[in-house]
């Protein structure tokens, strides 16, 4: 971005419409551009809220982020330099360079490091902080030549890294990738020496963009795409299995296909952090069958599902897996060698991410894997990611969608059915807020919060959030359900109610219902309902009580409730 | 680059650095009447002529560069074609 751009983007927000949104950007140095372009990425990120950046104190980071009151802010973003952990190691101080101070640079920074862990530490457990550890050069300030690396530099360097690794470990805390880093902003060309002296702002303009981006990202992350469709001829394997045979098709060294080799272990590792993998090939399925009988193929065919080889245009088989999936074509990812087979995918579903396998370009190849782990990275996994493929299989060999009332009941009255209910569980729980932020469907009103909001919403004592779990014999769901709300007299309010798609058809909608009720003792429920382009299955849900899908804010009472409440099979356990 | 095209780009700096500015009072502005030009709105400035005019400022001049007309001076007799 440009700052020109920067700068218009935050005065084009200055409106008083939309809900502010405080960041506070700590920085020990002047933070000019680093403040414009920080803010101008967040806008973009939230363009519905107004970004005001605050800053702190100049040449004090440590002391901004001790006074600094969670209340005020709803991110903390750290833009940490050399001369924060000893003003020796920059520019505007003239403390000392050279043999006899390095040692005790070296002891400085160390102690420097704890004082401000201990600061965001403290920060985290409030709001969400993002560090960006020092990218500018250090100074010439050590006695070896600059091609080597010293040992106090080199100590410095490793205490930093401690640091780095410890923020990491806490939950509410974000460390900016200082490789990404480099390959945005080459070394050689962030510090801005003449800006440094004149004002105490050390970054060129294209450095404080990438920070401030890098930043941004951190704090307002993309939702991770849920799952990735993939061909199989010369993108999984090299070769065209129908062709030479399925002994023939390679994915190794000795055959000069170690890409399609790391490409089945790049899916292999989605798998394993609760990326749904699905097959879309032109193929006949006996043969594709004999290379996945194969012992030396990297990617388990337990681990696909669900597996489209057939000869019918890949649009078509891309509709059965997003149906098979139950989810929404944005948060899919389609990779094949054929321009044409994407394109024809594309034009079907344009929401989709097609994505090309270079096959024949080592560097694209390369850029590739690197895009998907991008779009599907996760910060944190919860165990809800080992049991997705799980459940989703399990609900395509069970279909309950459409089945009439008495063989509903007869699956669900033998399925064994245990729903877990966790009144008030530790708000920190990233798998809640995950599930308020990424549900579309059965969604109550669409509303996605950050994570200060978020923890801000039960600082009443009239409050409540109950986190809903699901299992039943053919396996665990994990935390399914998130419902928050007060109460109000002799009715709960309810402004947040969610519940995973790989929930339904199993009338744990009506479980959470029932305990609503029987748990606080109210007679009404009233929601703040909203209704959006994708949650029509919420709405479907209270037609039988309403007579109609709600349209607007409604409230359901125990009379209502309990005349059309189907009969429920839930074994109910509660933790208060 | 020609002194209009000169005063049209720096007219679209300020509006960048000083978005409150009506247009008719930009050519007039300097640091003496724009009550938001201090220091760091200065730098900030410079820094957006960089990027519009694709060319380095000296730094050093920041003092007499306070004005709308003595940028557009400056500007005019360093921008090459």
């Amino acid at each position: 971005m440009k700052l020109t751009e920067a700068l218009q983007t935050l005065h084009e927000a200055e409106s008083p419409q939309g809900t502010a949104f405080p960041v506070l950007l700590a920085c020990g140095f002047t933070p000019l551009h680093l403040e414009t372009f920080l803010g101008a990425h967040l806008q973009k990120s939230i363009p519905g809220r107004r970004v005001k950046v605050g800053t702190g104190l100049y040449g004090d980071l440590a002391g901004t982020l001790e006074r600094q009151s969670s209340k005020d802010t709803q991110a903390v973003a750290i833009a940490l330099e050399w001369p924060d952990l000893d003003a020796r190691l920059g520019y505007r101080s003239l403390g000392g360079w050279g043999p006899a101070e390095e040692a005790e640079i070296a002891d400085q920074v160390a102690a420097a490091l704890e004082r401000l862990s201990d600061a965001i530490e403290r920060l985290s457990d409030a709001v969400p902080v993002a560090v960006s550890l020092p990218s500018l050069p250090l100074p010439p300030a050590f006695h070896a030549p600059g091609w080597e690396a010293g040992k106090a530099e080199l100590t410095i360097q490793a205490d930093l890294a401690k640091f780095a690794a410890r923020l990491a470990e806490c939950p509410g805390v974000s460390v900016a990738s200082p490789q990404r880093l480099l390959e945005q902003s080459p070394l050689g060309q962030r510090l801005d020496l003449q800006a440094e002296l004149l004002t105490g702002y050390p970054y060129s303009v294209p450095h404080a963009d990438a920070v401030g981006a890098a930043l941004a990202r951190l704090l307002l992350p993309a939702a991770p795409k849920k799952g990735l469709i993939t061909d199989l001829d010369d993108t999984v394997w090299s070769g065209v299995v129908g062709e030479v045979g399925p002994e023939a098709v390679a994915w190794d060294l000795n055959n000069h296909a170690q890409v399609h080799g790391l490409y089945q272990q790049t899916l292999a590792a989605l798998t394993g952090q609760g990326v749904l993998v699905a097959v879309a090939s032109k193929n006949n399925s006996d043969i594709v069958n004999r290379v996945f009988a194969r012992r030396d193929i990297l990617l388990d065919k337990d681990k696909i599902f669900p597996m489209e080889v057939d000869w019918r245009p890949k649009s078509e088989s891309v509709g059965r897996i997003l149906a098979a999936w139950n989810v929404g074509p944005d948060s899919v990812v389609f990779i094949d060698d054929s321009p044409m087979e994407l394109a024809e995918v594309k034009a079907a579903w344009p929401e989709i991410d097609c994505l090309l396998f270079p096959k024949n370009d080592y560097a694209a190849t390369l850029a590739l894997f690197r895009t998907v782990r991008d779009l599907f990275g996760k910060r944190r996994l919860a165990d809800e990611d080992r049991f997705r493929l799980a459940s989703i299989r399990t609900a395509a060999t069970h279909p309950q969608d459409n089945v009439s009332g008495s063989r509903q009941d007869m699956f669900l009255s033998q399925a064994g059915a245990v729903l877990t209910a966790q009144f008030n569980p530790p708000v920190t729980d990233s798998r809640i807020l995950e599930l308020v932020n990424k549900t579309n469907q059965f969604n109550l009103n669409g509303l996605r919060h950050t994570e200060a909001e978020w923890r801000r919403n039960f600082d009443s004592r009239s409050s409540f959030l109950l986190l809903v779990s699901y299992e039943d014999k053919y396996g665990p769901l994990g935390k399914i359900a998130v419902l928050a709300g007060k109460r109000q007299d002799s009715a709960l309010q309810v402004y947040t109610w969610v519940m995973s798609c790989r929930a339904f058809s199993r009338r744990i909608e009506h479980g959470c219902l029932d305990l609503l009720f029987s748990h606080f003792g109210v007679g009404e429920l009233r929601f703040n309902f909203a209704p959006t382009p994708r949650n029509d299955p919420f709405r479907a849900c209270f037609a039988p009580f309403l007579g109609v899908g709600p349209e607007k804010p409604f409230s359901v009472t125990r009379a209502q409730f309990e005349e059309h409440c189907p009969r429920l099979y839930l074994k109910v356990e509660t933790i208060v | 680059m020609s002194e209009v095209t000169v005063r049209e780009k720096l007219t679209k700096c300020f509006r960048a650095v000083f978005p409150t500015l009506l247009d008719a009072t930009i050519p007039g502005a300097s640091a003496a009447t724009v009550a938001a030009w201090d220091s760091l709105a200065a730098i900030t400035l410079l820094h957006v002529i960089e990027e519009e005019f694709q060319t380095a400022v000296d730094f050093d001049r920041l003092a007499e560069l306070n004005s709308f007309e003595s940028l557009a001076e400056y500007l005019f007799s360093h921008v090459e074609e």
